[in-house]
């Protein structure tokens, strides 16, 4: 039996200075805790020391920082008093980020530890709030955001970014139980940035994201003057539902989530991320049929749970400014294609995507009479088959990484654990992450990205 | 013999299903394979915290028979082993008598279509 002392292990950027609150406990004291197993957080803010006064902050736009701690080893937590300080003391930033300040301690079965074990593991979380009023300090990224983001790195690595753009079976998986990546930290051994986009209100389909990675300025400024000039005569009318989800919305077409780069904090001080290096999609979000504006051109593909929080006047819009456009499988796989062609030119990243499931123990069709031809237009399951197959074509011609639902479902049985197709348990979260990081392993280390 | 048609058991957590289109109408005589209708399954209620799945399925014959009354028209809902219809295996059997099994059907998810009830919503 040994304890080894936990500190807060070194974070920091040169110019700037770093204050934490008091840490907020996710283990008890006399917990068993496992290697690199969260145990505890704090928010920080990130300043500049005064010479660097009049320059740029970084994380200028992320207001929630957050910093969650792991321990390098395995065995009991016992917590060192006074670190969680309680009450809004731990909510603000009051204390300096010092690397030696010890928060507990861990006992372990006994054997050799290494040198570094007792310096804990650190993922910073910045959370880009979807408005200043959604500042909700209640637990980790609580509130609302635009865009969330974890990182970690030890000293010397420079981290690869994966940036969730699917819906909830993408980034169930990413975002974890707790919506703060917590078991990508855990089951993680690379430096790594995970990033969330959430679908509020567009969801990312190809035809979105091929959108925004084209959209230039002038048409952005085309597409919000239509919509102040269609809304601006009924203003009156507009319930509050109607200007939040117009607010969110044109937030959304502004933004470029795929050419996005990012400021990061680490034992390296501060350093500069490039675009994402990967890119998870989920095949579940294409529609079979897309709005098109009638005028401008561009697409809208507003979930129905989302099209719920728009008040009448936007769902008025949406139905008559906008037209479906029907969408083939050949169709869709051009969308893919381009978007994929697209990424390697522009960025480099690369697309992993999560394949459907394709099959249901409660259907047992014994003639196929009733379902008309061709049954890929009729029948859900074969229909996902044959986008399925669909994604192996891309596959066998230009760089994709199929996260294998379908199979890992019918392994573990769907019923259970993928019971509406879309939304999986715990258990296969963890499977399937377990193969979004096995592809970002095959990923080069970032050559570009340079510590500052 | 009298068949009858209630709202089967499709996905856990459904509470009833929505009729988006009826490919008959009583009389009918309904050969084994036959569609009768498309169903939406909505678990909003069941999800109303996330985002809430909602599908598609068909109901198709699985032997012969003839329609005798149908309960649903589209756009209306029908609870768990509601009522949806009642059949025949001869055309002028009279319907005040306790049916005597469930008709036979396969369900199976399908796709969404412009001839459903909610065919023309976003």
């Amino acid at each position: 039996m040994s304890t080894v002392p936990l500190r807060l292990g070194p974070l920091g950027a040169k110019g700037y200075s770093i204050q934490r609150s008091g840490i907020r406990w996710l283990r008890e004291d006399g917990q068993h805790c496992r290697a690199n197993q969260p145990i505890g957080w704090f928010n920080i803010v990130v300043e500049p020391t005064r010479a660097l006064s009049s320059g740029v902050p970084v994380f200028g736009d992320e207001c929630e920082l957050q910093v969650v701690v792991a321990p390098r080893i395995s065995g009991r937590l016992s917590v060192e008093s006074g670190v969680s300080r309680g009450g809004y003391l731990s909510v603000r930033s009051v204390d300096p980020w010092d690397p030696d300040t010890q928060i507990g301690s861990i006992e372990t079965g006994g054997g050799d530890v290494g040198p570094d074990a007792g310096t804990l593991r650190l993922m910073v979380l910045a959370g880009r709030r979807m408005t200043d009023l959604a500042n909700v300090h209640g637990s980790l990224l609580s509130g609302w955001h635009s865009r969330t983001r974890g990182w970690w790195c030890d000293a010397g690595e420079a981290p690869l970014t994966l940036l969730s753009q699917g819906v909830c079976d993408a980034n169930g998986v990413v975002l974890g139980a707790q919506s703060a990546f917590l078991e990508m930290f855990e089951a993680a051994r690379q430096a790594l940035q995970i990033v969330y986009v959430p679908d509020h209100p567009i969801a990312p389909c190809v035809p979105i994201l091929l959108d925004q990675i084209s959209r230039t300025t002038a048409q952005f400024d085309a597409i919000a003057e239509d919509v102040h000039r269609h809304f601006a005569p009924g203003g009156n009318a507009l319930v509050p539902q109607d200007w939040m989800f117009l607010g969110t919305m044109l937030s959304e077409l502004q933004s470029v989530p795929l050419k996005d780069t990012y400021d990061i904090i680490s034992a390296n001080g501060l350093q500069q991320l490039r675009a994402p290096n990967a890119v998870l999609l989920s095949l579940a979000v294409e529609p079979q049929a897309i709005l098109r504006h009638k005028s401008l051109g561009y697409h809208m593909h507003v979930m129905r749970h989302h099209q719920a929080a728009a008040g009448p006047a936007v769902r008025a819009w949406l139905s008559t400014a906008f037209e479906p456009v029907k969408r083939t499988i050949d169709m869709i796989r051009k969308d893919y294609e381009a978007l994929i062609d697209r990424l390697k030119q522009q960025t480099g990243a690369r697309v992993i995507i999560l394949n459907r499931m394709s099959s249901s123990g409660r259907e047992d069709v014994s003639n196929y009479m009733g379902f008309d031809a061709p049954l890929g237009d009729t029948l859900s399951n074969v229909a996902a088959k044959e986008w399925n197959l669909m994604l192996h074509d891309i596959a066998e011609t230009r760089p994709l990484d199929i996260v294998d639902v379908d199979a890992v479902a019918a392994e573990m049985g769907g019923a259970e654990h993928l019971p509406d197709g879309i939304h999986q348990s715990g258990q296969m979260q963890s499977l399937l992450l377990q193969q979004i990081l096995g592809f970002m392993e095959g990923l080069s280390p970032p050559r570009h990205q340079q510590a500052a | 013999m009298i068949l009858e048609l209630r709202l089967p058991d499709i996905v856990p957590q459904m509470t009833g299903a929505t009729a988006e289109c009826l490919f008959a109408e009583a009389g009918d005589a309904l050969r084994l394979g036959s569609k009768l209708v498309d169903l939406r399954v909505d678990l909003s209620s069941a999800f109303a915290q996330e985002c809430p799945p909602i599908s598609y399925y068909r109901i198709v014959l699985r032997e012969k028979a003839y329609l005798r009354q149908i309960n649903l028209q589209p756009g209306e809902y029908v609870g768990l082993d509601g009522p949806v219809a009642l059949l025949s295996s001869s055309p002028d059997e009279p319907l005040d008598q306790t049916p005597e099994r469930p008709l036979r059907i396969t369900v199976a998810g399908i796709l969404r279509h412009d001839g459903m009830f909610s065919g023309g919503d976003l």
